[in-house]
């Protein structure tokens, strides 16, 4: 422990340091400072250690200022990352007394706590394939969460985060026991699907959810009202405020990633790369003047870095790694 | 501190200690999911206390020990988190820039400080105070940079320097 110094006279000192470090300074405030200095011997100890901050001199140590820069914007991103995937232990210590800084800190969280709530979830680049009770199997992409509540009358899944692909089941012992099947719904903040014997994918975006069927079909049902629509298989559709159109073709498979891959003919180099950073931690940065450049193949969604080297080798654009949380994708 | 002063808290300290060492050990494990990391943070709780200068009133000792230990666990995240992102900075070096295996450890313990600094600060203190620190540059070109005036990136830059030194001088 140093000798405390009065608080007045650090911020003092701090408000010489700025005018005399961190600025271009005068003559005239050079000599104010020789004045205020020479006023009392307090005033030498407090300015000895604040113009010893200047630069985080004593800090660094001899480590090159732009790697601790590197450094420290990495971890920022990495935190952001992960805060924003919820994938912190923090769950575990919400329990017990004294939690309010804790949960003010939390509470922000929203990803943490969709995934508190939810009864399966993945986090950036997992996926994860759950057998249900009744025989269906779902399947979670990256970054995704659902709750799952099945009871005698109904068989409910919601959709929280980020996409997944339903196989609905035989659900034989409710056939063995009243004679029919439940009703199978996924639940989105957009609408409900009910599906038809089916196989199918759901995925939350920006304001819907896209639903494409791989199988049979599905019934949509808006949240807003509207009226219920039948997606048949082959066909994609979104589910919106205000109601549902058909989707967008993307270019890609809507299920190829059940496979570990993006598969397509033609996809926009833009799509593609906003595809893969679902798939890993980081940022893709892709440049304007080539994301319309069109490619085809198929891209491995384990290994984002492999599907980068051969985009870089085979279209004529440069990846760049500021670091590997921050790719750049520009002309090569 | 006195003699006696500090018989009375070496008793406190150690009654502490007795009484809630495995309780607390156990709290963490249960939440951290891991025996040696849960007995390296008790311990380093009671490391903390102990270098306390006062010890507070305790009608509620458990809760004490366990927001000390609470603390701790963040610090060991943001700690760990910062070695990844040191990993991946060193990934991308050249041969030619690569700091060697010594200074490399030395280099990791110098981001912990800073990034103890940092996390006191708001994003555009951090901001305009990295600017400063790392990148070299005024407050007049800091507001150019940034859009602020140069009143507040004085008052930024007063902030971090504040920060800087109550961590250095003040505990």
């Amino acid at each position: 422990m140093t000798r405390p110094l009065p608080d007045g006279l650090v911020q003092a000192a701090i408000g010489w340091s700025i005018r005399l470090d961190y600025n271009e300074p005068s003559e005239r405030d050079r000599q104010a400072f020789e004045r205020w200095l020479q006023a009392d011997p307090l005033h030498g100890l407090a300015w000895q250690r604040v113009s010893g901050l200047k630069g985080f001199e004593a800090e660094l140590r001899g480590l090159p200022p732009g790697l601790a820069r590197a450094a420290l914007q990495t971890a920022q991103d990495l935190r952001a990352r992960e805060r924003a995937a919820g994938r912190r232990t923090a769950v575990k210590l919400l329990s017990g007394a004294g939690l309010a800084v804790a949960t003010a800190w939390l509470a922000r969280e929203q990803g943490l706590w969709q995934r508190l709530l939810a009864d399966a979830s993945t986090g950036i680049g997992e996926q994860r394939s759950l057998s249900l009770a009744d025989g269906s199997t779902v399947m979670l992409n990256t970054d995704s969460a659902i709750s799952i509540d099945f009871d005698g009358d109904s068989r409910l899944i919601q959709l929280r985060r980020g996409e997944i692909l339903v196989n609905t089941g035989p659900d034989s012992e409710a056939v063995a026991r009243s004679g029919g099947k439940r009703p199978f719904w996924v639940l989105t903040p957009f609408g409900r699907i009910q599906a038809l014997g089916t196989r199918f994918t759901a995925r939350l975006g920006d304001g819907h959810a896209r639903i494409s069927v791989q199988e049979a079909a599905v019934v949509l049902h808006p949240a807003d009202g509207g009226g219920a629509g039948i997606v048949s298989e082959g066909e994609s559709c979104q589910l919106m405020k205000g109601g549902m159109q058909p989707a967008e073709p993307q270019g890609f498979t809507a299920d190829g990633w059940a496979e570990g891959v993006i598969a397509g003919r033609n996809i926009r180099l833009g799509d593609l790369l906003s595809e893969l950073e679902r798939y890993r931690p980081g940022r893709i940065v892709c440049d304007p003047d080539v994301a319309g450049l069109r490619v085809s193949g198929l891209f491995h969604v384990k290994d984002t870095d492999r599907a980068l080297q051969f985009l870089a080798q085979t279209q004529p654009v440069r990846i760049g790694y500021r670091t590997r949380w921050w790719v750049t994708v520009g002309p090569g | 501190m006195g003699n006696a002063e500090f018989a009375v808290r070496k008793q406190q300290i150690e009654t502490l200690y007795s009484d809630h060492h495995s309780w607390l050990q156990t709290w963490l494990r249960r939440r951290l999911g891991d025996s040696s990391d849960a007995a390296d943070i008790a311990q380093d709780t009671f490391l903390r206390v102990l270098t306390r200068r006062k010890l507070p009133a305790l009608n509620e000792p458990r809760t004490y020990l366990s927001t000390i230990a609470r603390g701790l666990v963040i610090d060991q995240w943001r700690r760990r988190e910062l070695e990844r992102a040191w990993q991946e900075t060193l990934a991308v070096l050249s041969e030619r820039e690569m700091p060697s295996p010594e200074s490399r450890a030395i280099f990791l313990e110098a981001l912990v400080r800073i990034d103890q600094i940092l996390d006191a600060l708001k994003p555009p203190v951090r901001t305009a105070f990295l600017l400063a620190q790392l990148d070299g540059l005024t407050c007049p070109q800091i507001a150019a940079r940034t859009g602020k005036s140069l009143a507040t990136v004085e008052r930024y830059i007063a902030k971090g320097l504040h920060a800087c030194y109550a961590l250095r001088f003040e505990t």
